[in-house]
C-alpha cells in the first residue's frame, strides 16, 4: 500500500460512520441585491478603494489615443500577447523584467470585488514585473459577481488566471502600507464601453 | 533569542518576551488590534452571519465527503498535467519536495508564504540538501533574515517595528538608519527580483483547491506568490488534505470571506487560480507543476468525534488578532508554526497531545475567538476538550492533579470546606505572595489575591439578612 491509498483509507475510516452534511448551494453575497448600479460603477468603486486607478473610454479609439499620451512618460514597455495592435503603446519594447510599463488585456472583470481577470495566454511576466500596469477591459465583460465570473471562466480555463484587484502592497514593515513590493505599484484599469 | 522551540517552553518564553522585549508586546498588540478593527469594518458591510453559515456548511460538507473530493481532485489535476504526490507525514512531504529539487538539479528555491511549509519544516530540510531557499513574502523575508519563526499566521513579522526593520536593512544592505519604509521595500524588491529570475523552483502552499477543475487558489497582496508560481520552471504546491472545495464557484465565497476575516479587504489584491503547467501557445509559466497532498495528522483529527471541526480552519488569523492572551506575547511564545487559539487546538492533532502541552491551557476561555471565527469552529469548547484529554492522560502537573482532587473532595463536604476555608483565611500568608503553593503552574506566574476576612455565607447574611439564608437553607433541606 502506498501513501495515497493509506491516506484515503484513513479518511474513509474517519468519516465512515459520521453523518454526511449537504453542500450549502451556490454562494450568494446577498448585499448586491441592494446595488442597482451598473457593474462597471461598482467595479470602479471597489478597484479605486483598493488603490487602483480607473479610466473609462467610450470607444477603443479613445482608449488608443489615451494610451499613446499616457505611454509617452515611459522609456519602455512590455505588451501582452493578446493585446490588439491598436492598443500597443508607441514606445520601445523591452523584456518584462526591464520594462517600465506593462500593457495587458483582461478577459473580464468582477464588479463585486473590483477584480481584473488576467489570463496566462496573455503572458504572465508582462502582467507582473513592470512597475506600472495598464489593463484594458471591455465594459460588457465586467461580471456582477465572482460566482458568475468563475462560472464563465470554467468554460475555457488556461494554465493560470490572476485576479488583480489593486496595486502590489504590503504592511509587513512596521504595519506601514507601501506599494509596489513585487508586482506593479501602480495599476490602471482602462474600461472600454464599446 | 526569546522564541520558544517547542510548546513545552511556553511559560518560560512568555515570561522572557514580556520581561526582555517590551517593544514586542506593543507591536503585537497594536498590529492585532488594527487587524481586528479592519475585520470588524469589513464584516459590517456584508450579511456576515449568512456568510459564516455558508462557509461552515461548505467546509463540513467537504470534510464529510473528503475521500470523494480528494479522488476527484487527483483525477482532474492529472488530466491538467499536474504531478500529484501524497505525504502522510511532515518528513515525507519534505522528502517529496527535496526529490523534485534534486532530480532537476535545483540550486535555488523561491517560496511563496505558506504556513504548511512552516509546519513541516521545509526550509531547513531543503538546506540540508544544499539548496538555497529564499522567502519572498516581505514579512517572511524579514524574519528569514532575522532567523526568527513567524509570529502570526497572516503577518509573520508583525512583532517587528519599523525601527527593527531599519536596523536590519542597514546591517544587511547599508540603507540609512532613518530610511522610509518605501526605501526598505524597494531594496527588498530589487534583491528578491534577482532571486525570482534565477530560481528554478517555486514553492507555494494553497488557500483552497477546487476539486472539479483542479484549481489551486492562492490569496495575497504583494504579487510574490503570482511571481513565484509563474517564473521558475517548476512549481510545487503543498496542499493540506483539508483544503479542498467541491467546485470552482465555491472559491468565490471562501476567498472573499477569508480576505475579509484576515485583512479586512474585499479580496486580496492578487488571487492566483492555477490549473497546471504552461500550455502550448502560452508565452510563459512553469513547465512542471506538482501538487503534494499532505496529511500530517489531519486524517487522525478528522476521525476525532469532537475535534474534527478544527479542520474547517482557513488560516485567517482572526482568532489570534482578538485573543487577549496572544496579544501579550505574539506567536513566538507558542513554540510552533500556528500560534494563538487555533494553534492551541491544532497542536494536539499535529504534534500530539503530550508535545502540545500546555498550549490548550494558554487561554482564558473568554470566548472571543469563537465570535470571530469565519467558519464557526467552537474553539473554546475544543480548548476545554483537549484540557480534559490532557487531565485524563495525566499530562497536567502531578501536584496540580492532587490539589484538584483534594479540592473536589472538600467541595462535596460543606463542613470540611468551611473549616478548610477558615484555615486558609488565618494562615500567615505574605500579601501578594503564593497563596496555594501546591498549584505551582497556576501561581508561579501570578500573584494571589488576599483571602476574604469572612466566609461568603456570612457576608451574604450581613448584606441580605438572615431571611435569605434561611430560605436558601430551607430549599436545600427540601431537596
Amino acid at each position: 500500500m502506498n501513501s495515497r491509498n493509506r491516506i484515503l483509507g484513513y479518511v474513509r475510516g474517519a468519516t465512515g460512520s459520521r453523518r454526511r452534511l449537504a453542500h450549502p448551494g451556490r454562494f450568494d453575497g446577498r448585499y448586491l441585491l441592494d446595488d442597482d448600479r451598473a457593474p462597471w460603477e461598482r467595479f470602479a468603486e471597489m478597484f479605486s478603494a483598493a488603490g487602483g486607478e480607473v479610466e473609462r473610454f467610450g470607444t477603443e479609439d479613445e482608449a488608443a489615443r489615451w494610451l499613446v499620451r499616457f505611454a509617452e512618460g515611459f522609456e519602455s514597455a512590455t505588451v501582452g500577447a493578446t493585446v490588439p495592435s491598436r492598443l500597443r503603446p508607441r514606445v520601445p519594447l523591452a523584456c518584462p523584467d526591464l520594462a517600465a510599463l506593462g500593457v495587458s488585456v483582461a478577459t473580464g472583470a468582477i464588479a463585486e470585488t473590483g477584480s481584473l481577470v488576467l489570463d496566462a495566454r496573455d503572458g504572465r511576466r508582462s502582467q507582473l514585473l513592470a512597475p506600472t500596469h495598464v489593463v484594458f477591459v471591455r465594459e460588457k465583460d465586467i461580471h456582477p459577481t465572482m460566482v458568475y465570473a468563475l462560472g464563465r471562466l470554467r468554460r475555457d480555463l488556461p494554465s493560470a488566471v490572476g485576479l488583480h484587484s489593486g496595486p502590489s502592497k504590503s504592511a509587513d514593515i512596521g504595519q506601514i502600507l507601501v506599494r509596489g513590493v513585487h508586482g506593479p505599484g501602480r495599476i490602471i484599469a482602462a474600461v472600454v464601453a464599446s | 533569542m526569546s522564541f520558544a522551540d517547542s510548546p513545552s517552553e511556553y511559560a518560560a518564553a512568555s515570561a522572557r518576551i514580556l520581561r526582555d522585549e517590551p517593544t514586542m508586546r506593543t507591536a503585537v498588540t497594536g498590529a492585532a488590534r488594527s487587524k481586528d478593527d479592519r475585520r470588524r469594518a469589513a464584516w459590517s458591510q456584508i450579511d456576515i452571519e449568512a456568510w459564516r453559515d455558508w462557509a461552515r456548511d461548505l467546509k463540513s460538507h467537504v470534510l464529510t465527503h473528503l475521500d470523494r473530493y480528494l479522488e476527484e481532485a487527483e483525477r482532474r489535476l492529472i488530466e491538467n498535467g499536474v504531478r500529484v504526490h501524497w505525504a502522510e507525514t511532515a518528513e515525507q512531504a519534505c522528502a517529496v519536495v527535496a526529490s523534485v529539487a534534486v532530480v532537476h538539479r535545483v540550486r535555488r528555491v523561491v517560496k511563496a508564504k505558506s504556513m504548511l511549509t512552516e509546519e513541516i519544516g521545509l526550509n531547513a530540510h531543503l538546506e540540508t540538501h544544499g539548496i538555497e531557499v529564499r522567502e519572498t513574502d516581505l514579512g517572511e523575508y524579514i524574519i528569514q533574515l532575522l532567523g526568527e519563526p513567524p509570529s502570526h499566521i497572516v503577518g509573520p513579522s508583525l512583532h517587528r517595528s519599523l525601527d527593527d526593520c531599519r536596523r536590519l536593512f542597514h546591517e544587511r544592505f547599508g540603507t540609512p538608519l532613518d530610511a522610509a519604509p518605501e526605501i526598505l521595500a524597494a531594496t527588498a524588491r530589487r534583491v528578491l527580483r534577482d532571486d525570482f529570475l534565477q530560481a528554478d523552483l517555486g514553492v507555494s502552499g494553497a488557500n483552497f483547491l477546487a476539486a472539479d477543475t483542479g484549481t489551486v487558489a492562492l490569496i495575497e497582496n504583494e504579487g510574490n506568490i503570482r511571481i513565484s508560481t509563474s517564473l521558475p520552471r517548476i512549481h510545487v504546491a503543498l496542499v493540506g488534505i483539508e483544503k479542498l472545495v467541491p467546485e470552482l464557484e465555491d472559491l468565490a465565497g471562501m476567498i472573499q470571506l477569508t480576505a475579509r476575516s484576515a485583512t479586512g479587504q474585499p479580496i486580496g489584491n492578487y488571487v492566483s487560480l492555477i490549473q497546471g503547467p504552461r500550455r502550448p501557445g502560452e508565452p510563459d509559466g512553469p513547465d512542471e507543476v506538482h501538487v503534494v497532498f499532505v496529511d500530517n495528522g489531519r486524517s487522525a483529527l478528522l476521525a476525532d468525534e469532537h475535534a474534527w471541526e478544527t479542520l474547517r480552519c482557513v488560516r485567517c488569523g482572526a482568532c489570534l488578532n482578538i485573543c487577549p492572551v496572544y496579544r501579550q506575547t505574539g506567536g513566538h511564545a507558542y513554540g510552533w508554526a500556528y500560534s494563538g487559539p487555533i494553534g492551541a487546538i491544532l497542536a494536539p492533532a499535529i504534534l500530539g497531545l503530550e508535545e502540545s502541552m500546555p498550549l490548550p491551557f494558554a487561554s482564558s476561555l473568554c470566548g472571543a475567538c469563537a465570535e470571530v471565527c469565519p467558519v464557526r469552529i467552537p474553539i473554546p469548547e475544543l480548548l476545554v476538550y483537549w484540557r480534559e484529554r490532557a487531565v485524563a492522560a495525566d499530562l497536567t502537573p502531578p501536584m496540580e492533579r492532587l490539589a484538584m482532587k483534594a479540592y473536589a473532595n472538600l467541595a462535596e463536604r460543606p463542613a470540611a470546606f468551611g473549616a478548610a476555608s477558615d484555615l486558609v483565611r488565618f494562615l500567615p500568608i505574605v500579601k501578594g505572595g503564593r497563596a496555594l503553593p501546591v498549584l505551582g503552574s497556576w501561581t508561579g506566574a501570578r500573584g494571589a489575591p488576599e483571602p476574604s476576612t469572612e466566609r461568603f455565607l456570612r457576608k451574604w447574611e450581613q448584606t441580605y439578612g438572615a431571611a435569605h439564608e434561611s430560605s436558601v437553607r430551607g430549599k436545600e433541606e427540601g431537596q
